[in-house]
């Protein structure tokens, strides 16, 4: 049998990881006819903000692994640059009226909901994770181990 | 400015210290990461005392109302892998019903809280960012259950039981998605849970996207600045002097090997 080639397997695990969530979403607006207010406001919200916040996390990785390296500045200007560049989008688009307001009084109180929406989000994406991968390591170690038997020539 | 202090400050205490933690190669630094972490998570679970009047303390609500099950069960998954296959560090079969024991009630505690009265209320309604979490939790462990599925179907071998446990996890999560969205429990309403998890649905894949971009930049980042950095110098070829001392050398070692073994 012809073993799958990497890309394949990546596109494979990919679908397997995102159809469900699209299914059950496709299933909540056309069977369930739950209302889409709001939804594509809270894509485009998450994105920014997912993206400010995890460039400003992987700028503070690259401070941390300076400790073993030369504490090379370029990186750290571009990454610092991501994070400016993600900080002023989305303080640009949340300045243009409803645009991607939801129901927050300023600019600055929905830029701060954004970021405590974010960091629920990964908090419920770890438990998740835990759970899941908790339930598989524990099959995994508990089943007996494998011997691998050689025929006699 | 108690809240910048008590939440955002200590929040982003956590967040370095969490980094330091687990990246600093220093022993030092991984000491301080651990004490920032505390210090810093600590004051996010007291914000219901230290900033009651800010929204943001609704956060550290919800932090103090799943700290229980989630650690209930983390402890738990450990007991009952470690107590496997393992070659060092076994735990006896008694930690392995401890965890067994310590996993149910976990599951059973954050059921409860969405399907009876221990749902997170703060101050006076249900805690808004519970409604983000536990949507949330489901699709994304519904998402994962799958991934893990084909994950281990690409590079296990013969693995049909783990196969077959993540599917029935993957059917778990679907049968809560389903429910939810049909039954009242009995502080969320269906529809209430319905908008909600479609608004979860849109976050997670705006967080996605948001992440791959960034992800995406930081590499390119990388390899900009590694292609900017001067080519090592490289040694000149040795000389027949070198290669006669080495040759020299090796036959000193290698000498007196005649008779066969």
């Amino acid at each position: 049998m012809n073993e799958p080639s990497p890309g394949k397997s990546v596109v494979r695990l990919f679908l397997w990881l995102i159809s469900p969530v699209l299914a059950v979403m496709l299933w909540l607006i056309w069977v369930v006819e739950t209302p889409t207010d709001g939804s594509f406001i809270r894509f485009v919200n998450a994105m920014l903000t997912s993206f400010t916040l995890v460039s400003f996390m992987l700028l503070l990785t690259l401070v941390v692994y300076g400790d073993a390296r030369k504490r090379p500045v370029s990186p750290l200007f571009g990454m610092l640059l991501c994070v400016s560049v993600g900080a002023a989008l989305t303080l640009f688009f949340l300045s243009q009226g409803d645009l991607l307001m939801e129901a927050n009084g300023s600019v600055r109180a929905q830029a701060l909901s954004n970021i405590i929406r974010f960091a629920t989000t990964a908090l419920a994406v770890v438990v998740a994770v835990m759970i899941v991968g908790g339930t598989l390591f524990s099959s995994l170690l508990n089943s007996p181990p494998r011997t691998i038997s050689f025929e006699e020539e | 400015m108690q809240a910048f202090v008590f939440f955002w400050l200590a929040g982003l205490l956590a967040l370095l210290g969490l980094m330091f933690a687990f990246f600093s190669k220093a022993a030092m630094g991984r000491k301080i990461g651990s004490i920032m972490l505390a210090v810093g998570f600590l004051s996010l679970l007291a914000t219901p005392w230290t900033i009651p009047f800010s929204p943001s303390s609704a956060y550290g609500h919800l932090l103090g109302s799943i700290i229980g099950p989630t650690v209930l069960l983390g402890v738990g998954f450990y007991q009952i892998a470690f107590s496997g296959h393992v070659p060092v560090g076994r735990l006896s079969k008694g930690d392995r019903n401890t965890g067994v024991i310590m996993v149910i009630i976990g599951v059973l505690w954050i059921e409860a809280m969405h399907w009876f009265v221990l749902t997170p209320v703060y101050p006076n309604e249900v805690n808004r960012y519970w409604l983000i979490f536990w949507p949330t939790l489901l699709l994304f462990g519904l998402a994962c259950s799958t991934g893990a599925y084909a994950m281990v179907g690409i590079v296990g071998d013969e693995r049909h039981q783990e196969r077959r446990l993540m599917l029935v996890l993957g059917v778990f999560f679907s049968a809560l998605i389903v429910l939810g969205a049909s039954l009242d429990g009995p502080n969320v309403e269906h529809e209430r849970f319905a908008i909600e998890l479609l608004l979860s649905g849109a976050d997670l894949f705006g967080v996605a996207v948001g992440a791959a971009f960034s992800v995406v930049l930081f590499a390119l980042v990388m390899l900009i600045y590694e292609a900017q950095q001067p080519a090592p110098h490289r040694l000149a070829p040795p000389t027949s002097e070198q290669l006669q001392q080495a040759a020299t050398t090796i036959a000193t070692h290698v000498s007196g090997g005649e008779e066969d073994e």
